[in-house]
């Protein structure tokens, strides 16, 4: 009885502190300063690796679906993302090159001639990166802030953007202003968040991992 | 003979054979359209099988409560297009069906209610009546939605197999089971005994095919499914 008492009230702080996490943001007062501060993301990160959890929620289904991997960026433009569960999948952005590995089956495409994927592209690296915050013709920025963290709020502008996300939420670190997590809403609510963990910065990664072969 | 009666004989000769060749290849050609057109369970004996009995055919995939996370590889055309299939049975003959891009955008989310595709979300790209449509009689013919006049049930012992036919006007679909596996493991949706769409159902597990492979034979369209949960 006290064990099944104990785990309903650690349920319940637990989710409580979740909420907590979520409604303590207020409003940025100093936006430039603000502003000034998030540069840095861009100018002090020449490359990221870490570990991510992604999950993805659909209203119809009562579990997320939860995918896992690693993640590696190096400034200006190169950004791997590899998938090993539920399945092993490789995408990789070089410059203008994607390359995808999906089990055997490698694939290239440029950025150029798919209008998707040179999307997908410039949202992921621009969130991680810090870009995406000053691209006001293609976002309208909300700026939050808690204790430890920033919340960005995005909320595209363009019809094409606005048809898949109605608001891309990115959660960065005030301790070393790196993004923690990113929260893509898409009209229905239905939601993927990804969560980057043990992170790395600017440590020296070889450009062998931007390629597949 | 002269040389001009030769020649006559060579000519006359020459078109015998011509016609037998093309007669003797018409008739083979003739069988060769029959054969392929011809149903194949034609001699066999078929029984009418109680439409109201459907959940007795032994096709769990349309009745599973569980959400089934298939891996999806879809070739359209010139076009790859991979991510997730999810199929989610959210009561009798209503279906959600979503596909997922593996950062998780939705590139479409279809409710198949009594057969009917309602488009809850789809990219502009597949938007299209004529895409919407080939997905509804997929979707369909995979979930054992499409409305039917009467269904048989066909026994090919030779065959080891167990076959439901759903007939709706020239329309012919066939449920397939292996008698020894006990598995539907193939469906075949046939007009005018032409094969258009067949469908490969392998490595059951907990009455769940892992594989399913789904092939249009008039359009480039082709989709591989791998279980994951």
């Amino acid at each position: 009885m006290n064990k099944i008492l104990s785990t309903i009230i650690s349920v319940f702080i637990f989710t409580s502190i979740l909420f907590a996490q979520e409604n303590d943001f207020k409003a940025v007062k100093d936006i430039q300063k603000t502003k000034i501060e998030l540069s840095k993301l861009s100018e002090n990160t020449s490359s990221i690796q870490s570990k991510f959890i992604q999950e993805k929620h659909l209203s119809f289904l009562t579990e997320n679906i939860i995918s896992k991997g690693e993640f590696y960026f190096k400034s200006p433009n190169q950004l791997r993302w590899e998938y090993s569960e539920p399945f092993e999948y490789i995408i990789v952005f070089n410059d203008k090159n994607i390359l995808i590995k999906d089990e055997d089956k490698i694939s290239t495409f440029d950025t150029e001639s798919n209008k998707m994927f040179s999307e997908i592209n410039n949202m992921m690296i621009g969130s991680i990166q810090g870009s995406l915050f000053t691209d006001g013709e293609r976002f309208n920025v909300k700026y939050f802030e808690n204790s430890n963290q920033y919340l960005l709020e995005l909320d595209p502008k363009l019809p094409e953007m606005k048809s898949m996300l109605k608001t891309i939420k990115i959660y960065i670190d005030k301790a070393d202003v790196s993004v923690s997590k990113i929260k893509m809403i898409e009209s229905s609510d239905d939601f993927t968040s990804i969560v980057f963990i043990d992170r790395k910065l600017n440590q020296a990664i070889d450009n062998v991992i931007f390629n597949i072969q | 003979m002269n040389i001009e009666h030769r020649i006559l004989n060579f000519k006359i000769k020459l078109q015998i054979n011509i016609s037998k060749f093309i007669f003797r290849y018409s008739i083979l050609f003739l069988i060769l359209i029959i054969s392929s057109c011809s149903n194949p369970y034609k001699n066999l004996t078929k029984t009418e099988y109680p439409i109201n009995d459907i959940q007795e055919i032994p096709y769990a995939l349309p009745f599973s409560e569980k959400a089934l996370i298939y891996k999806a590889n879809i070739n359209f055309y010139k076009n790859d297009i991979s991510g997730l299939l999810i199929i989610k049975k959210t009561d009798n003959n209503i279906y959600r069906i979503a596909l997922t891009t593996q950062f998780g955008l939705k590139i479409f989310d279809f409710e198949l209610n009594h057969g009917i595709l309602n488009v809850k979300h789809c990219i502009e790209y597949l938007n299209k009546e004529v895409i919407i449509k080939t997905f509804q009689t997929d979707f369909n013919l995979l979930l054992m939605q499409n409305n039917t006049e009467a269904i048989y049930f066909i026994k090919n012992t030779e065959m080891n197999q167990n076959i439901w036919q759903f007939s709706s006007g020239k329309i012919n679909r066939y449920y397939i089971q292996n008698s020894e596996s006990e598995k539907i493991e193939n469906i075949s949706s046939k007009k005018r005994n032409s094969e258009k769409i067949s469908v490969g159902l392998h490595n059951y597990k907990a009455n769940i095919p892992m594989n399913i492979t789904l092939e249009h034979h008039n359009i480039k369209l082709k989709m591989n499914l791998k279980l994951i949960q």
